[in-house]
């Protein structure tokens, strides 16, 4: 036993802890065929939820095979490469900042004031609805059920719980918003005054989703979600308006105030943290325990889902969780025979979910702000990402039908057939996406793409063909297979299809927009998009295929076994 | 007396889950009217033999044919074939109860997808819930829903595995008589159970798997 479990055990026992003892090793020899017994009738004794805590945490670190040391010396040659490949990435945001500053023109100054600020909006709104989904304060369904019903104090157990997403929150967005600040151009100044902005006020809002955790309410917290997804939009918008030079450029005289301006909202952000969490912690022994549970299950569902690197399964428990807090729908009825009545079903389904156009819509503003930027090259690439976003809540219907063979077998077509059926609605929405982005990619900014009608309508079309095979790709991909033979990393073993994970829908992307960056013809992205469409669409199944081979194989040897026993038929004597 | 054509023709079946042999040698032939039911202790290998037969799994030898056609759980004419209700059935999170059946009726052809959708819906008791969404049935409930897939389309095999699970006393007893009518019919039915008073109503031969298959008795 180790002298932390032992100082445990051997707490300072409170007033009556020795009687109760005495009473309990009383009755248990005076009865010994008893096989249970009634608890004493001594008081119970109070509970140090510190030491408690310290006790759960000694049991998981007791179950730990490794050490941290361990681990990291095992993993070094990855840290190694994470560490190259981040001095990279720092080094290229560098070079990008300095050659972005040096742009002096309107879409530019606009473009460095107005994205940053929009990434902040942004951050505002992913914080609150991240928290919103999770709690932000949760417990396990273990302590849920073992712990919560134990007279101990919540507030005790629960305080620590707060830290890890005020950290999160601080820590990712003041991150992603430095990132996207000095890819901007914003001076250093800038940088930081926008990354505290968006750091602190996200931490703010997480406290206050907490504080509304407290009180069972979520109203507030979708409003101001609402809010600032809606202002980000905007910013966007006006973005794009001012490159297109549909709005008079003004910023350049703002961008001293707005500095201060952020600033104030950091500062804002730190007295609203540190004033909500000091009314959530009040309020924190008041707090349900189903309340807590379900974000414990939800995280722990979503942690089985990251270790096989299963995007689409965490997809999944979340579209579920969202339909089971639903609940129920006005049913419609259908249209159509056959795969009509798929493809119906899926245009009755775009009024059920309004909330994917808004992310469709979105994703309809980056090849514009792209252009803005200045980085037309790559516009098809990035543009081409944004529109699998926004299209994968579309495909649904696929994405049940291609998780497990149950529901497909119940429908009389080929596989082939029924991802068609359902890609059609996709595909539509697709194909309008790329007819109101064609103007990003003839070029709204004066210093961005210059392409005639017809070439610009062709790269958009085909931007928007890798966007949804993207989006196919990402919904129908196979799960990991733990049955093949392992691959030996310096992380230990590791199936084959683990690492690729990480890459579906970018992989389809990256093919098909490769031959535009590459300033190749058009047609070469729509011959490899037709080739991707031919094999997503489920014609070269690779399982069918095997089968195939093995069949005639072992006919093959049957036959041959056969031949054998006909030679064996001894000749006839003379 | 000659016999019928079988609906369903197994021959000389084999899986294997690395070196544990679950099944070997299984043959079976069913023919329409006939119901089958496979029973024996847990493990014994009566999901897997379900599995093979719809095309879930690959067997690792021998052949499975319905009407005369190799089993692939991607072939169309299988698919319209054969109605299952095994371990791997899935719902739709968005569509309700309703909703499901209405798709399903549809996709197979049925012209009066309305009518055949509210029978279904009343024989299997879901009428209340016609407008919920799967995740919020209780388990009993989604097997209903399950089964009532099964019975909304056309078929000629209907392959369950222990379709009685989750069901209350009085289901159990409606999903007998519903078997016992489909094999009057002349639909060849395959199932797995524990229930011996459903296999005794429905099966017209029983099946025990375990260390070798056995036919028990043959009606």
């Amino acid at each position: 036993m180790s002298k932390k479990s032992r100082k445990l055990i051997r707490s300072t026992p409170v007033a009556g802890e020795a009687e109760a003892e005495v009473e309990v090793e009383a009755v248990v020899p005076a009865a010994p065929e008893r096989t249970f017994f009634f608890l004493p009738d001594a008081p119970p004794l109070e509970v140090d939820e510190h030491e408690l805590h310290g006790l759960m945490k000694l049991w998981r670190h007791g179950r730990a095979t490794r050490s941290i040391g361990q681990v990291l010396q095992d993993s070094y040659v990855m840290l190694f490469s994470v560490v190259m490949i981040g001095a990279m990435v720092v080094s290229v945001v560098l070079r990008a900042q300095g050659n972005m500053a040096g742009c002096s023109t309107d879409a530019c100054a606009s473009g460095r004031l107005l994205v940053p600020t929009a990434m902040v909006l942004a951050c505002f709104a992913v914080a609150l609805g991240v928290a919103r989904l999770f709690g932000p304060v949760l417990a396990s369904a273990a302590e849920g059920f073992w712990l919560m019903d134990a007279p101990i104090s919540r507030r005790r157990l629960l305080r620590g719980r707060l830290v890890l997403p005020l950290l999160l929150s601080f820590l990712v967005a003041g991150l992603g918003t430095a990132l996207v600040g000095a890819l901007s151009g914003l001076a250093w100044a800038q940088v930081l005054a926008w990354s505290c902005a968006a750091a602190l006020g996200s931490a703010g809002l997480v406290s206050l989703a907490a504080s509304e955790q407290t009180r069972e309410r979520v109203v507030v917290v979708k409003v101001l979600q609402a809010v600032f997804a809606a202002a980000a939009l905007a910013v966007l918008l006006v973005v794009v308006s001012v490159a297109a030079g549909w709005l008079p450029t003004t910023f350049v005289a703002v961008a001293e105030p707005a500095t201060w301006l952020f600033a104030g909202v950091a500062a804002a952000g730190l007295i609203g943290m540190v004033v909500l969490l000091q009314l959530t912690v009040a309020r924190l022994e008041e707090i349900r325990r189903a309340r807590l549970v379900s974000g414990g299950s939800l995280v722990a569902g979503m942690q089985g889902a990251m270790f096989a690197l299963d995007f689409g399964l965490i997809r999944d428990i979340l579209v579920e969780r969202r339909m089971a807090e639903k609940g129920h729908v006005k049913p419609t009825r259908g249209r159509g025979l056959g795969l009509a009545a798929l493809v119906w079903r899926d245009v009755e389904r775009l009024k059920r979910q309004p909330s994917a156009f808004l992310g469709l819509g979105m994703s309809l503003f980056v090849p514009y702000a792209v252009d803005a930027l200045r980085m037309s090259q790559l516009n098809p690439f990035i543009s081409g990402l944004a529109l699998v976003a926004g299209l994968v809540p579309f495909l649904g219907s696929m994405r049940v039908l291609s998780r497990t063979g149950g529901l497909a077998r119940t429908f009389p077509f080929k596989t082939a057939q029924l991802r068609t059926a359902t890609m059609a609605v996709p595909a539509m929405l697709a194909l309008v996406w790329g007819l109101a982005a064609t103007p990003a990619f003839i070029g709204i900014a004066s210093t961005g793409a210059d392409r005639s009608l017809i070439s610009g309508l062709s790269v958009a079309l085909v931007t928007s063909l890798a966007g949804l095979m993207g989006a196919v790709r990402w919904v129908t991909a196979k799960k990991v297979d733990y049955q093949t033979p392992m691959m030996a990393t310096s992380s230990g073993a590791l199936p084959p299809g683990l690492i690729f994970n990480l890459f579906r829908g970018l992989d389809m992307v990256v093919l098909i927009t490769a031959p535009l960056i590459l300033q190749l013809p058009a047609y070469w992205s729509l011959v490899i998009g037709l080739i991707v469409f031919w094999a997503l669409r489920g014609s070269f199944n690779m399982a069918d295929l095997q089968a195939e081979q093995e069949q005639a194989k072992r006919e093959l040897a049957e036959a041959k076994e056969g031949r054998g026993e006909k030679q064996k038929i001894p000749r006839p004597g003379r | 007396m000659a016999r019928k054509t079988p609906v369903l023709k197994v021959t000389n079946l084999k899986k294997a889950f690395g070196p544990v042999v679950i099944v070997d040698g299984f043959s079976l032939e069913v023919a329409a009217g006939e119901a089958i039911a496979l029973t024996g202790r847990n493990g014994a290998g009566k999901s897997t033999v379900l599995r093979c037969l719809v095309g879930a799994d690959r067997a690792d030898e021998g052949t499975v044919e319905v009407n005369g056609t190799r089993v692939s759980e991607t072939n169309p004419d299988i698919r319209r074939d054969v109605a299952t209700v095994i371990d791997d059935i899935d719902f739709f999170p968005d569509l309700s109860v309703v909703e499901h059946l209405d798709l399903l009726a549809r996709a197979h052809g049925i012209p009066d997808a309305d009518a055949a959708v509210d029978e279904v819906l009343h024989e299997v008791q879901l009428v209340p819930q016609s407008g919920q969404l799967p995740s919020t049935l209780s388990s009993g409930q989604l097997r209903r829903l399950a089964l009532a897939t099964a019975f909304i389309r056309p078929r000629k095999l209907l392959v369950l595995d222990e379709p009685e699970q989750r069901l209350d006393t009085e289901g159990v007893e409606w999903l007998a008589d519903r078997l016992v009518e489909e094999r009057r019919r002349g639909l060849a039915i395959v199932m797995a159970s524990h229930d011996p008073t459903l296999v005794q109503k429905v099966a017209t031969r029983t099946i025990r798997l375990g260390d070798r298959a056995e036919v028990l008795a043959d009606e």
